[in-house]
């Protein structure tokens, strides 16, 4: 001990410091063996001769020293020893003094404390709880934050890694076509996207936009590919919604798609003739599956659908009509209106719509009229077509207007009874298309006639009037001639529509169309027959009126030039019957030729020969009479005789009513052209040769005209009304002696017949 | 048919084919006809309708030197009338008086005033001034018109002016258009051709076939009516000369002669060679083009037909209506049988 504070001085002071501490802790120590110093230091100096030990022996320790040490070291000892002794006194003093010091302020703080002990305990009970509390949670506090923070990061991080891995993940995604999760990812990146997009994530939005527009495209391809199957088509849809995808647009274009697919299936109706399947059938069966579907994909798209059905079957009955105006026949009308109501009857299925078997309905009355109105108008047309025809002059004349009548009569019955067939079949199908159009069809159908009859009958009005009399002079004589045979023609058909015709279909309409009209009984039903056959009876007669118009015409022409030409009253004596006799003759017997083309012949033939003989006797007569009188010079007895003869002959019935036979035709021809005849020759004046001219051509004139005609009275009345006509305009009426006239008629017989000859041989 | 005893029946000794209606008389209902016979002395009649309506009489009987085609009474002066005639050979058309003491004669004689000498083909017609005293007259042959200025007082006629006809068909006669003195219309085979007088030039040309007659609407201006060989009677405006606006059938055979009434409108008259006489009513409706559509509205379509005479024995080529009675006609028929009929049943019906 004593070594070391010899050795250093600087320690020997912390040595001084740390014993002193050592000593005064060593007092309060409540155990003193406590201070492991001691204790230490005691069982390492536990020797007797330690003397800081406890089991000091200062005999010993003196024996020792003494035995031991010299004088010097003795001495030295000494000097010590007594240094030590002296330190350690001035230590206990100092011990002393601050124990005394501690003591004091010990009473002090004591006597402080009497003071404040009161509500200390509250106090120290608070300040107990709450510093261990605190404690507590102080001690947390910075570690939870620490680990929230950590937390946080770490969410960070991983979403900055899933954003990093988005593409990727887009990618697989794409690639097992696990679009749903791609978009969850990138729906779930979206506001990321939205917040960093510009800045920290450029890179890897513009990576994931990009996949996921292949995304988008990949789904708007499954939307709008038909192979997939429905509910991964809604998906699609679905999903493309979530992505805000404009599927409106999307539904906009799917639907113009789907208007697209069934404009491709057309309705072919000739299709439907043929095969029964087909491919119409096909298509709209896969049509109503696509509505189906896309009402599943766009729930809200109804309406729409609604409509483009709609659009299907009103394009159908367009097509139908069209097919319908084509010359169809009954049954494949209904064909059409099947498949068309099959069809509807499919959309119905898909969607539920009153409106579509509505629209149906509309579209099949519509098709159903149409077909009535067109069968009729065609109808219409082929009678026109067949009666035109007369007009075109390629074909041989003689054949082509009996062609045209029997065609056209058997047209305007036939054709009128097969349009009511047809329209039977329509009535009895029942496949229920149209029950409830069933009267609603017979009307039609009555009305389509009356429309019909009423339009035939215009229609032959303005065939008539297409040539009035100026038209003869535009026309060339040919064509003119045509005409006469049209309106001839236009006669008969129409005699034949009155008589025939309409009986019979009116017969047809009571059997099979009388059932209920929806009319009502105020307005009876739709088609009268009685007016028609009034309507044509009149037109008829108008026509075959026009037709002997037109004829008389033509030979009034004749006669026209006939006397306009040569001064009657320098005429030179008649050498031989003037050509125009033949002209007349030539003329009457294209009208024969053309009635007897068209028109019946007359049953009641026998009339003839009676009449022939009784009219010829009385014939021989005047004309004897007629020589007389003539000779007789005196003009004014004459004209007195022929007043006289007037009065007792009966009246001449001249005009009589005109009949739809051949010889009623011919005859009143005959008729009014003798009657024309007599006019042109009261305007003339005549010498005596012109006279006899006249006296030649009409002699000529009877015995072909007998043949002719058929009322032999009258012609041969009209014919002595010529000559008498000639008789009193002639200033000089010497008629030529019956054997010059007989050979000039001869002559004239035989110049004819070498004529009909010499082009044969 | 019906009608036929109401009649009122006057015989001519010979064939006739003209009679006319003497204006100019306005006390006694009075007609001038002429006979047509090539062999004997031919006459004009002067037949009055007794005041009771029932008799006709002859009030003058003249002989007249040729057979007569054309007889036309002066508007202005009852004794005088103009006659177109023949010889059988050529024509010539003259101007006639009535001596004054026609009655007291034995056989009076007609005065000639003048004869109107410058035609060279068959005269057809000679027109008088359609109302009034005028010296202004036209006559008409197949080829020529000729405007003349006569003085009845100095007996004489002259030549205004003249125009051809300048076709290839010839006239057939013609009419003097009441509303529009200058205007006259002649018929032609193929048209009715319109001239202005003042000028003597053709204005307006109706296409039509076989015109036979004329005569315009004494009430309406424009309006004018044809007879046709064929096709009957057809109504025209001259306004719209390219349809008719009426076509009426006519008769079975020629019309020969259409006349229109002086008072009644629409009120018409044909006569033809089968022997009737047709009484029609035309719808003409109203004057104003405007109020056309109004005419054409769908009333209920009615025959225009009010009658038909048929009590005659031969072709009728004379009638005239009285423009003194306006419901009284008379008709002339070949075999010169004068009818005096009433239409005055068919009047109180419109």
């Amino acid at each position: 001990m004593g070594s070391d504070g010899d050795d250093d001085a600087p320690l020997l002071l912390d040595a001084k410091a740390k014993r002193m501490r050592d000593l005064l802790s060593s007092f309060y120590a409540p155990n003193p063996s406590m201070p492991s110093h001691s204790h230490t230091d005691s069982s390492k100096h536990s020797s007797p001769d330690d003397i800081n030990s406890s089991s000091f022996d200062p005999n010993h320790y003196m024996n020792i020293l003494a035995n031991n040490s010299n004088l010097e070291g003795l001495l030295k000892r000494h000097v010590d020893m007594a240094a030590e002794i002296k330190n350690l006194d001035t230590d206990l003093q100092m011990l002393v003094y601050e124990n005394y010091n501690k003591f004091i302020s010990a009473t002090d703080t004591i006597k402080r404390m009497k003071s404040n002990i009161l509500g200390m305990e509250g106090n120290m009970e608070y300040l107990l709880d709450k510093s261990r509390s605190d404690s507590v949670n102080t001690s947390l506090f910075e570690k939870r934050e620490h680990i929230e923070k950590l937390h946080r990061t770490c969410n960070l991080l991983r979403k900055v890694q899933f954003i990093y891995d988005l593409p990727d993940r887009l990618g697989k995604c794409i690639k097992s076509e696990a679009y749903a999760d791609a978009v969850r990812f990138y729906t779930g990146a979206m506001p990321i996207f939205k917040a960093y997009g510009d800045s920290s994530f450029h890179d890897c939005k513009r990576a994931s936009d990009e996949a996921i527009a292949i995304i988008v495209k990949n789904l708007e391809g499954k939307l709008f590919s038909d192979s997939e199957p429905i509910q991964v088509r809604a998906e699609a849809a679905l999903l493309l919604k979530q992505l805000n995808f404009p599927v409106e647009n999307l539904k906009a274009k799917l639907l113009e798609r789907l208007e697209h697919s069934f404009k491709d299936s057309q309705l072919n109706p000739e299709e439907i003739k043929n095969a029964s399947p087909s491919a119409h059938e096909v298509a709209i069966r896969e049509f109503a599956e696509a509505i189906r579907a896309f009402r599943v994909i766009f729930p809200d798209s109804e309406t729409q659908l609604v409509e483009i059905a709609k659009d299907l079957i009103t394009r159908d009955f367009v097509i139908t009509e069209e097919y319908v105006t084509t010359r169809i026949c009954a049954t494949d009308l209904l064909g059409v209106l099947r498949v068309i109501w099959n069809e509807s009857l499919l959309m119905d299925e898909v969607l539920q719509e009153e409106a579509l078997s509505n629209h149906f309905l509309e579209g099949a009355k519509a098709a159903v009229k149409l077909y009535v109105e067109s069968s009729f108008s065609q109808l219409l047309l082929d009678i026109s077509d067949c009666l035109l025809k007369v007009l075109k002059r390629d074909e041989a004349e003689e054949y082509s207007l009996q062609v045209a009548r029997d065609a056209s009569t058997k047209l305007a019955l036939q054709g009128g009874r097969n349009i009511l067939l047809d329209v039977c079949k329509i009535l009895d199908d029942d496949s229920g298309i149209i029950d409830k159009l069933r009267e609603l069809i017979i009307d039609w159908v009555q009305e389509g006639l009356q429309d019909f009859f009423r339009k035939l009958e215009d229609q032959f009005q303005s065939f008539s009037g297409k040539n009035n009399s100026s038209a003869t002079q535009i026309h060339g004589l040919t064509e003119a001639a045509a005409f006469a045979g049209l309106v001839l023609v236009l006669a008969q058909l129409s005699a034949f529509i009155e008589q025939t015709a309409i009986p019979k279909i009116n017969d047809e309409l009571a059997v099979s169309f009388s059932a209920g009209s929806d009319r009502g009984y105020e307005y009876g039903p739709a088609f009268i027959p009685g007016d028609i056959s009034r309507k044509f009876r009149s037109a008829g007669e108008k026509f075959l009126q026009q037709y002997i118009n037109i004829r008389t015409q033509r030979i009034s022409l004749l006669q026209k030039k006939r006397f306009a030409t040569p001064k009657w009253v320098k005429h030179k004596e008649p050498r031989e019957v003037h050509m125009f006799v033949d002209l007349f003759l030539q003329e009457l017997k294209v009208i024969g030729n053309e009635v007897k083309q068209v028109l019946p012949q007359d049953t009641r033939k026998h009339r003839r020969s009676n009449a022939s003989s009784a009219s010829s006797k009385s014939n021989s007569f005047r004309e004897e009479k007629l020589l007389l009188r003539s000779n007789t010079q005196r003009a004014r007895s004459q004209l007195l005789e022929t007043h006289l003869a007037k009065l007792f002959k009966q009246k001449v019935e001249i005009f009589t009513k005109v009949e739809y036979t051949q010889e009623s035709v011919v005859t009143t021809i005959v008729k009014l052209c003798l009657k024309s005849l007599q006019e042109f020759v009261r305007l003339q004046t005549f010498n005596r040769s012109g006279f006899q001219q006249i006296q030649l051509d009409i002699q000529f004139l009877r015995s072909p005209l007998r043949e002719i005609v058929e009322d032999e009275a009258v012609m041969d009345f009209l014919l002595d009304e010529v000559i008498v006509a000639a008789t009193e305009r002639c200033l000089d009426p010497i008629p030529l002696e019956a054997p010059i006239l007989d050979k000039l008629i001869q002559a004239k017989l035989a110049k004819s017949s070498d004529q009909n000859t010499s082009p044969s041989s | 048919m019906q009608g036929a005893s109401s009649g009122i029946g006057y015989g001519l000794k010979y064939q006739a084919r003209c009679i006319s209606d003497v204006k100019a008389d306005t006390d006694h209902t009075t007609f001038l006809a002429g006979t047509l016979s090539l062999k004997e002395e031919n006459e004009v009649h002067l037949i009055r309708l007794s005041s009771s309506g029932t008799e006709l009489f002859c009030e003058g009987l003249f002989s007249h030197p040729n057979e007569i085609w054309d007889l036309v009474s002066c508007p202005f002066d009852q004794r005088i009338f103009s006659t177109v005639y023949s010889n059988g050979e050529t024509y010539g058309a003259a101007i006639w008086q009535i001596p004054e003491l026609y009655g007291e004669l034995n056989s009076p004689q007609l005065e000639k005033i003048t004869s109107l000498d410058n035609h060279v083909g068959k005269i057809k017609c000679i027109l008088w001034w359609p109302s009034g005293r005028h010296d202004k007259l036209i006559s008409i042959d197949e080829e020529n018109l000729y405007l003349w200025s006569l003085d009845v007082s100095k007996k004489t006629a002259q030549i205004q002016s003249q125009d051809s006809a300048g076709m290839p068909h010839k006239i057939s006669g013609g009419a003097w258009d009441p509303h529009d003195v200058n205007s006259v219309a002649a018929t032609y085979e193929s048209s009715l051709q319109l001239w202005d007088v003042r000028s003597m030039g053709k204005t307006i040309s109706i296409e039509c076939s076989h015109v036979r007659s004329v005569d315009y609407h004494p009430k309406r201006k424009h309006v004018l009516v044809t007879a046709e060989h064929e096709s009957g009677v057809h109504i025209w405006d001259l306004r719209k000369p390219k349809v008719p606006i009426q076509e009426l059938p006519g008769h079975t055979h020629w019309t020969w002669i259409v006349k229109c009434n002086p008072e009644y409108d629409g009120m018409i008259l044909s006569a033809g060679t089968d022997s009737t006489l047709n009484l029609w009513l035309a719808s003409l409706g109203n004057d104003d083009l405007s109020t056309e559509s109004q005419a054409e509205s769908p009333t209920h379509w009615v025959d225009p037909l009010l009658n038909t005479y048929s009590d005659y024995e031969d072709s009728i080529y004379g009638l005239t209506w009285s423009s003194r009675e306006p419901w009284i006609f008379a008709s002339l028929s070949y075999d010169g049988r004068v009818v005096v009929e009433s239409v005055k049943p068919f009047i109180s019906k419109k």
